[in-house]
């Protein structure tokens, strides 16, 4: 290994955190449009009706079935051009990693429903509930507690493979990372900052995601 | 504390990968060898890699890596009376095993000799004269490179035809698209998400006589894109280039080269230019 080139990655550092901005701002946007679309998903495949569960499921066991990169470039070349008529690369980015969430969320969500145990459903109901208000008072608040581990973890999920976007050239940190290496013909200098970046970026995200975990244990205590 | 966390980390990363760097088992010796019966040559072939993903220059076909580059070695290894083979690595594993110099020796994939490589990598003499070209779909009003700056132009990373748009259009440019591969800017363009692709000649044209139907034109611009040879890229140091060169030139001089050009081309070379960036070396 040749000696570590410091002025080459002081040189890009504003094009990766540019990179790394895009890269926060895609799995943000991702994880909050997967979730919404991974609740109808998830309440689908929880269904007792057959023609809410059976395209559910049928969803759920395709995006989790193939891999995001796969699902990339059909999102990118094939869905995206059938949509709004040409390539677009971010409509792209935030479609393709949205819709794989939802197959994610929509199982964290019926883990998290599934996990209340069914006597307290019964009880409630006893008590003179409706089934909403179960939901809405009884199981909702005890398995969204549940459910925080298992979010995170796909956050910071969503934030690694968000690099994979760096194959339709969307402008991530990924992206300038292989921009880095294409100008200079090295590998460790922008793939190790690259790893360092994502690195500082999940560990802190699990740092506070252990924070929220912590409060929201607390606030049950009191 | 938190520093030195990180640098244990580091080298652990590090060992762990050039561990992973030792050389794969070998493919079972091509049965040519074996019927001859004659020792393999001291060292054994010698070992190219390429991106097999530049038709015509090299690409693969099924399992097989074939194109003009494959040919051109193939040709020289026996001028030079060696034996070789050639593996399709990628691109960044290309360049970085070629400049380690262990695993393979030599690697020949359309690679431009710019004098930043240079500082990198031995090359070989000049075998292959090229130059960039824009492809544009047809009516597009796109005359030379400069009428790119504001259009959004797509094009492979790390290639001549980067660093030439990158000049054009500026470092961090909104317009300008940097793909892993000439065939996913090409599809870009296809799909209407750019305006032109800048690439490599033979790529340009081998793309637009596949796809007829498509309208697309090429557009030479020789005020801004200069000429620009490939060369076989050798870590630093080695001595292939000397074993090599002498082949290089004898398989140009005789006629060869021509063949497997015209074979791949449908033309005859010109070579007034390539012979002139030869005699400079």
């Amino acid at each position: 290994m040749q000696e570590f080139r410091f002025d080459i990655i002081l040189y890009y550092l504003p094009m990766l955190l540019r990179g790394t901005l895009l890269t926060i701002g895609i799995s943000i946007l991702s994880i909050i449009l997967g979730s919404l679309l991974g609740l109808i998903v998830g309440f689908g495949r929880m269904s007792a009706r057959a023609y809410f569960r059976l395209p559910a499921a049928c969803y759920i066991n395709f995006f989790r079935g193939t891999p995001l990169l796969v699902q990339i470039l059909i999102v990118h070349f094939g869905v995206v051009p059938a949509l709004v008529g040409h390539t677009d690369v971010m409509i792209a980015a935030v479609l393709s990693m949205t819709l794989n969430s939802a197959a994610y969320t929509a199982e964290i969500f019926r883990a998290g429903i599934q996990s209340v145990e069914k006597g307290q459903t019964e009880a409630s109901l006893s008590l003179g509930m409706t089934h909403r208000q179960t939901m809405r008072y009884i199981i909702l608040p005890q398995a969204i507690k549940r459910m925080v581990p298992a979010f995170g973890n796909e956050f910071i999920v969503l934030i690694k493979d968000s690099s994979l976007l760096t194959v339709i050239a969307a402008k991530e940190l990924m992206y300038y990372a292989n921009v880095m290496r294409g100008q200079y013909m090295r590998i460790w200098e922008p793939y190790l900052t690259a790893a360092i970046i994502y690195l500082i970026l999940t560990y802190s995200l699990s740092k506070l995601l252990n924070w929220w975990e912590r409060r929201i244990s607390q606030f049950e205590q009191s | 504390m938190k520093k030195g966390y990180l640098l244990i980390l580091l080298t652990l990363v590090i060992s762990l990968v050039s561990a992973c760097g030792q050389p794969p088992a070998q493919d079972p010796a091509p049965a040519a060898s074996s019927e001859t019966g004659e020792p393999a040559a001291a060292s054994g072939p010698v070992k190219f890699a390429t991106d097999a993903s530049y038709a015509p220059m090299e690409f693969m076909d099924l399992d097989q890596v074939k194109g003009f580059d494959i040919d051109f070695i193939a040709a020289v290894i026996k001028e030079a009376g060696l034996e070789h083979e050639v593996t399709n690595v990628g691109w960044d594993t290309m360049l970085e095993s070629v400049r380690q110099g262990t695993e393979y020796q030599a690697g020949i994939s359309s690679v431009s000799i710019t004098d930043e490589r240079k500082d990198s990598y031995e090359f070989s003499l000049p075998y292959f004269e090229s130059t960039n070209i824009i492809m544009v779909k047809q009516g597009s009003p796109v005359k030379s490179a400069l009428d790119l700056k504001d259009k959004k132009v797509a094009v492979q990373n790390g290639t001549t035809a980067d660093i030439l748009m990158t000049g054009i259009m500026g470092d961090n440019s909104a317009g300008l698209s940097k793909f892993e591969s000439n065939a996913l800017a090409l599809m870009e363009l296809d799909s209407g998400g750019a305006d032109a692709v800048v690439a490599d000649i033979a790529v340009v044209r081998e793309y637009i006589k596949n796809n007829p139907d498509k309208n697309l034109v090429s557009i030479a611009d020789s005020q801004n894109f200069d000429s620009e040879y490939y060369g076989i890229i050798y870590p630093k140091g080695s001595d292939l280039k000397a074993k090599l060169d002498p082949a290089i030139q004898k398989v140009i001089d005789n006629g060869t080269y021509a063949e497997i050009y015209k074979t791949w081309f449908g033309e005859e070379p010109d070579l007034t230019n390539l012979k002139a960036a030869m005699a400079k070396g």
